[in-house]
């Protein structure tokens, strides 16, 4: 079920990147993709009833449902690399802004 | 004889990034120092599987060396170095950028996990921003950020589902599970799709490829080359190993695929013929190339798609140089504007003549043995209509080359453009087009190479089938 809520997400943020020629409100589109899309992975290694795949004092049997971990640390690198992302985007959104005096991709115009 | 990691390719590069924060004036000793340290390493390093932090695959991830992977980072390399050296006085500012790419791109080439495929994609991705932001147009910078970000979202997204459904991230275990699974072709249509789309939007594939008009108008001496050249051939070695791998069209994605591709070829040369902007001639004939590289790995003619975006990557960097160049000095990019440059640079003028009828295709080139070789082999297949619209695509491409050469030959009234070319300009350039010549000339070597050029499916049937 959360899968389609992050396929939603992904969608909406498709939905926004189309639609909006603010920079800002693009750079917004592009997150909320990208938490869709992170979401989704994490979705995909849940296990009903797994625990957190950490060995500790309670949960100390291999024989315990776990849920996958693989998709978590591929979301770590993915969030990290989002970040980088849009850290880019915000940098160039302020030479954009300095240069044209405006945020809107349309009406950006050389001189 | 002595062997050294290809993880060297990727280490030292990134290393070299990090230690040239520290000192501006040293940055871009260190660029040169990694690229070059880079092609001398190509030659020491052993073909085969190298599994890296001591996990046999498909847990760990490791690095993949064999025909396909070898000569494309040797191209790659050279390509780079090219590029750095020559824009050494003009760019210290980007080392750093630099050397980070140059690990990505090596990377790009080298890896054998999918999901690693991805960050060094981003890597690369947000290097190559970094670069098109020496343009100094934000605007333009920013669209290819958003397309880029969107287009390495849907790659990461059909890689999830695609280990959703295998539970592995492994090029060669993805491969050998998909086979293993019998799995219908209908239900990978999706995520290859998605896969496809995404590294389509960096090998500038249609429909993916809007970000590239902007940038590519308002290139320089390196961002022009590097995207165009370096990054160009890097994407579409990437997929192409994808493409021969792992996707292995079938039915309806073909034919879509086939289509968009055939689209590409046609409108890229359409577009070209139409513009009377010269680097955006050089675009969209390379987003043309690319297409055709692309269909021809589509239909398994491998060494010849090969030779196509490694050929077509060294022309580039040529004819991109000398525009970007000319731009440079004359602020005027238009073919109007640029009439007559050659006059006064005859030396460049016959490598810009050399290199361009060459990606025409015309005889005495290599361009026209690879040509000839492929249209032949597709015509064996019996895919005529493909070889017709290539023939097409060649016409006008032939066209609008000769066209362009003409108004920059020839100049009826006015002063001549002055437009001074540095010597060692003319001595790298003058050995690329003299390469291209002699392939021509002499295509023996081209057309005897009976080596495998992907050894991803005999790896497989070494690891699975003990």
């Amino acid at each position: 079920m959360i899968q389609y809520a992050a396929i939603v997400l992904i969608v909406l943020g498709i939905y926004g990147l189309l639609t909006n020629r603010n920079v800002l409100k693009m750079i917004i589109s592009i997150n909320v993709m990208e938490v869709g899309l992170n979401l989704f992975i994490i979705s995909v290694g849940y296990v009903t009833d797994g625990f957190a795949p950490i060995l500790s004092s309670v949960h100390n049997s291999s024989a315990l449902i776990y849920v996958d971990p693989l998709p978590q640390a591929l979301v770590l690198t993915a969030i990290v690399i989002g970040v980088g992302t849009t850290a880019l985007g915000l940098a160039l959104a302020k030479n954009m802004y300095n240069k044209y005096h405006t945020l809107n991709l349309d009406e950006m115009r050389d001189e | 004889m002595m062997t050294l990691s290809p993880v060297l390719l990727i280490a030292a590069p990134l290393l070299l990034a990090f230690l040239s924060i520290l000192s501006k004036k040293v940055a871009p000793i260190l660029l040169v120092v990694a690229s070059l340290f880079n092609i001398a390493v190509l030659f020491f390093i052993p073909a085969g599987i190298v599994n890296i932090g001591g996990f046999d695959q498909p847990v760990g991830i490791n690095l993949f060396v064999d025909n396909f992977s070898f000569y494309g980072l040797l191209a790659v390399n050279v390509l780079f170095a090219i590029v750095v050296i020559l824009n050494l006085k003009n760019y210290p500012k980007y080392s750093t950028v630099l050397l980070v790419s140059l690990a990505a791109l090596n990377g790009l080439l080298l890896t054998g996990d999918l999901f690693n495929l991805f960050v060094f994609l981003e890597i690369a991705s947000i290097s190559a921003y970094l670069i098109t932001s020496s343009n100094k147009k934000p605007s333009s910078t920013f669209k290819y950020l958003v397309l880029g970000s969107l287009g390495s979202s849907l790659y990461l997204f059909g890689l999830i589902i695609l280990y959703a459904m295998f539970g592995t991230l492994n090029l060669m275990d993805m491969i050998h599970q998909i086979d293993v699974a019998n799995a219908p072709y209908t239900s990978l249509i999706l995520p290859f799709f998605l896969m496809f789309a995404g590294i389509g939007v960096e090998a500038k594939l249609l429909p993916f490829n809007s970000w590239a008009k902007p940038i590519f108008e308002h290139s320089n001496t390196l961002s022009g080359p590097m995207i165009g050249s370096v990054y160009a051939a890097t994407m579409s070695l990437v997929m192409a190993r994808l493409i021969t791998n792992l996707f292995a069209f079938e039915g309806t994605l073909l034919t879509v695929v086939t289509v968009l591709l055939v689209a590409g070829v046609v409108l890229g040369e359409v577009m070209a013929f139409s513009t009377k902007n010269i680097r955006e001639i050089l675009l969209y004939s390379s987003i043309s190339q690319v297409s055709i590289a692309m269909l021809l790995f589509l239909n398994q003619i491998g060494w010849w798609g090969f030779f196509l975006v490694l050929v077509n990557a060294f022309s580039k960097l040529v004819l991109f140089f000398i525009i970007n160049h000319a731009v440079k000095d004359s602020n005027d990019d238009s073919l109007h504007g640029l009439k007559g440059l050659f006059r006064k640079n005859i030396v460049v003028g016959v490598i810009f003549t050399i290199v361009s009828l060459s990606v025409a295709g015309l005889p005495l080139f290599v361009g026209f043995i690879i040509k000839l070789n492929y249209m032949t082999i597709l015509a064996v297949q019996g895919q005529i209509w493909l070889v017709a619209i290539i023939l097409l695509a060649t016409v006008v491409e032939g066209i609008y080359f000769i066209r362009l050469l003409v108004k920059l030959w020839y100049k009826e009234e006015g002063e001549d453009l002055s437009v001074h070319f540095p010597l060692v300009y003319k001595l790298i350039f003058g050995a690329i087009a003299l390469a291209i010549l002699a392939f021509g000339l002499y295509s023996t070597p081209l057309t005897s190479v009976n080596t495998t050029l992907d050894s991803v499916g005999d790896q497989i049937e070494v690891i699975y089938n003990e």
